[in-house]
């Protein structure tokens, strides 16, 4: 720990020059370790180096873990490292990247014309003091998967509120022996946050609004109690929630154990694998609201930006255009199923005939929200998921939790002054 | 005076390399702590003890170190019994023993990330093998209750066999006719323990015990895989609220403050231990 202090010490891009081909430039492009095949990727890259003779790509991965990426990035950009020029981006670093002073603005990207064509929730986690900083590589948006045959056999439909989630779940649990109602991701960490912001946002509530903490209301107090009380009251949710994340509840859906899962588009790829025990008999839906409110859907997805130290940068820009064009989304979502952050590309023959499964996707995407835009997210974070956690183990209730959360993050908020 | 210089010269690339990779990162770390450094928001400035007295005032410090403190003694007491009595037994003559001395060793060896992965698994309160075997749906990792005491558990697992190894070789170097001549004298099994075999033993625990504390006391790697500080804080130690605030929150002053606490409780502990084996060579 001490030692990666130490790199912190020298701001500004370095000069030092990087053993350069003389007769071209190569741009490195560092972003997640893409879980499976990485030979689309690899493809894809090398249609950019035939389009752009001159340029080479070096292809470099960082761990699949969110948090290494960030600690990696924070480092070197600090340190002012040219070592690389275009990045993978979570979406709730842009804000606070950009506030950093690390990355090169991307406004020239994506012209108002085009921008149009980008979902409005990656447009809005992009940008930060009305400019863009990254442009929406491929997106994500908290769904529910439900077990079509079992609402089949007992009539039902997929719920609309979270309250006939809890009709159904019980009803249906008590008819099938070992059947858990509704998983989702409650361990303390930020798949936490984004499960609680889907039920406080339901129900009309949030974190901030206008730039003010609004976090302790009394719809958030109800939404934050339902949760704790879909576990000890209405019982449609085991206890281990408390310490699962995504593929701990993807296993006990695929597994056929759970009638409802909260996850991410990603596992409706693996439940429709040959071997899976669900196949053919999974639903998706958008996730349910309270009476009143609406669908609210968390944002996830990457972007990509460039670092303000690039010695290439028009370079950089044009390798970012052409990894987010429509026909480089496309080829991402026909190969490794990366869902477009283009709508238009949700109408497109091709893709919807291949995969039927993203024309469902489009409206639970138009929905889809950013957690808190600000470049103070990840201290916020570290706020809320304690919290949050606290509250649905029981720990504290969840009006004491929210007002802790009001406090600290009201501090947080501060730090400038 | 020739000869003195000369033995300056010997140990000077030792005493550089020390000041280069300890030494002056840990007097930075100290710098840090007195600042208000935050990357994202280009704020650098020296702020005194104001850490520190926000520290006074954090209840996720208290809770952190609350933690720290109940992990240490809870797993070093048990690794030390635990380990003491695998170490006696594994001393008596039997057969196949270099077999079971090496068995023993495996989840020493076993790299921690890769231990904690392998017991969170094991702890899963759906399909873990431990809930299985004891026929029962403990929610292990998921409740505040219990949580930490499945690191303990896990912490306990791995490194038992490292205390049992060290009090091994103590008890190897002890003559064995110490031990007759007790019995002779009419001292029963546990008379010769308890009047010839632990006193000779209390140095080499006494390491073993320096060496447990220190490690148990800046545990990161089993919690933050098992749990990474959850629920509810409830695993969080100071060491895993260090390095959030240091590399997730980019509160370098701040975390600093919280590294020297860490710096200073260990060094703490470290002088009591040595004060401890001073008095017995004494």
């Amino acid at each position: 720990m001490i030692i990666l202090l130490c790199l912190l010490i020298f701001p500004g891009c370095s000069d030092r020059e990087t053993s350069e081909k003389a007769h071209g430039t190569v741009l490195v492009f560092k972003h997640g370790k893409i879980a499976g095949d990485p030979g689309p990727l690899r493809r894809l890259l090398a249609r950019f180096e035939r389009e752009n003779p001159g340029i080479e790509v070096s292809d470099e991965t960082l761990p699949a873990s969110s948090d290494a990426q960030h600690q990696f990035y924070v480092i070197n950009l600090e340190a002012g490292s040219a070592d690389f020029d275009v990045m993978g981006l979570d979406v709730i670093w842009v804000p606070e990247f950009a506030r950093a002073g690390w990355l090169r603005e991307t406004d020239r990207l994506m012209p108002q014309k085009e921008r149009d064509d980008f979902f409005p929730g990656p447009v809005e986690a992009v940008t930060y003091r009305g400019k863009a900083w990254a442009v929406p590589w491929y997106i994500d948006a908290g769904v529910l998967y439900y077990r079509k045959d079992l609402l089949d056999r007992y009539g039902f439909k997929p719920p609309g509120t979270w309250q006939e989630l809890v009709f159904e779940s019980q009803y249906v649990t008590a008819m099938e022996k070992g059947l858990y109602g509704f998983v989702w991701q409650g361990k303390q960490y930020e798949g936490l946050v984004c499960n609680v912001l889907e039920f406080l946002r339901s129900n009309g509530g949030g974190v901030l609004s206008n730039g003010r903490v609004v976090i302790d209301s009394p719809a958030n107090r109800f939404a934050l109690g339902f949760m704790r009380d879909l576990i000890v009251k209405y019982r449609v949710t085991p206890p281990l929630v408390t310490t699962a994340d995504e593929e701990s509840t993807r296993h006990i859906f695929g597994n056929g154990r759970a009638l409802f899962m909260r996850n991410w588009p990603y596992a409706w790829n693996i439940f429709t694998v040959e071997n899976s025990q669900v196949r053919g008999r999974v639903g998706v839906a958008p996730l349910p609201a309270f009476p009143g409110g609406r669908s609210s859907p968390t944002l996830g997805g990457w972007q990509l930006g460039i670092n303000r130290c690039s010695r290439h940068p028009e370079a950089a820009e044009r390798f970012v255009r052409f990894m987010t064009s429509p026909s480089s989304q496309k080829y991402l979502a026909l190969t490794i199923g990366y869902k477009p952050t283009r709508k238009s590309l949700y109408r497109d023959h091709e893709l919807l005939a291949r995969q039927p499964f993203i024309a469902g996707l489009y409206g639970i995407l138009m929905n889809a929200r950013s957690r808190p835009v600000t470049p103070y997210y990840m201290m916020m974070t570290q706020v809320l998921q304690p919290e949050f956690s606290a509250a649905l183990t029981g720990v504290r209730k969840p009006a004491e939790a929210l007002g802790s959360v009001a406090r600290q993050t009201g501090h947080i908020m501060g730090i400038e002054q | 005076m020739k000869r003195r210089d000369g033995r300056y010269i010997f140990v000077a690339p030792a005493i550089v390399l020390l000041s280069l990779v300890t030494i002056y990162p840990a007097i930075y770390v100290f710098i840090l702590s007195l600042r208000r450094k935050m990357l994202i928001f280009h704020i650098s400035r020296f702020t005194g003890l104001d850490n520190y007295i926000f520290l006074l005032k954090d209840d996720r410090f208290w809770n952190a170190l609350w933690n720290t403190v109940y992990f240490t003694a809870v797993s070093v007491s048990l690794e030390m019994l635990l380990g003491l009595g695998i170490a006696l037994l594994l001393n008596r003559p039997f057969a196949a023993k270099g077999m079971v001395r090496a068995a023993v060793l495996v989840p020493w060896a076993i790299p921690t990330v890769v231990s904690a992965r392998m017991w969170e698994w094991i702890f899963n309160s759906d399909f873990g093998i431990l809930n299985y075997l004891l026929g029962m749906k403990i929610n292990w990792l998921g409740n505040p209750s219990w949580a930490l005491h499945a690191a303990i558990f896990a912490d306990v697992w791995k490194t038992t066999p490292f205390v049992a190894i060290l009090l091994m070789a103590g008890l190897q170097v002890i003559p064995r006719e110490l031990g007759q001549a007790a019995r002779i004298d009419g001292a029963g099994a546990w008379g010769v323990f308890r009047h010839v075999t632990l006193p000779l033993l209390k140095p080499v625990i006494l390491v073993a015990l320096i060496f447990r504390t220190l490690d148990a006391f800046r545990v990161f790697d089993v919690v933050y895989v098992l749990t990474g500080g959850g629920p509810a804080n409830s695993t969080e130690t100071l060491s895993v609220y260090a390095y959030k605030v240091l590399f997730q929150t980019l509160q370098f002053g701040y975390g600093s403050a919280l590294s020297v606490v860490v710096f200073l409780c260990v060094g703490g502990i470290s002088i009591l231990y040595i004060k401890l084996l001073s008095g017995i060579r004494a």
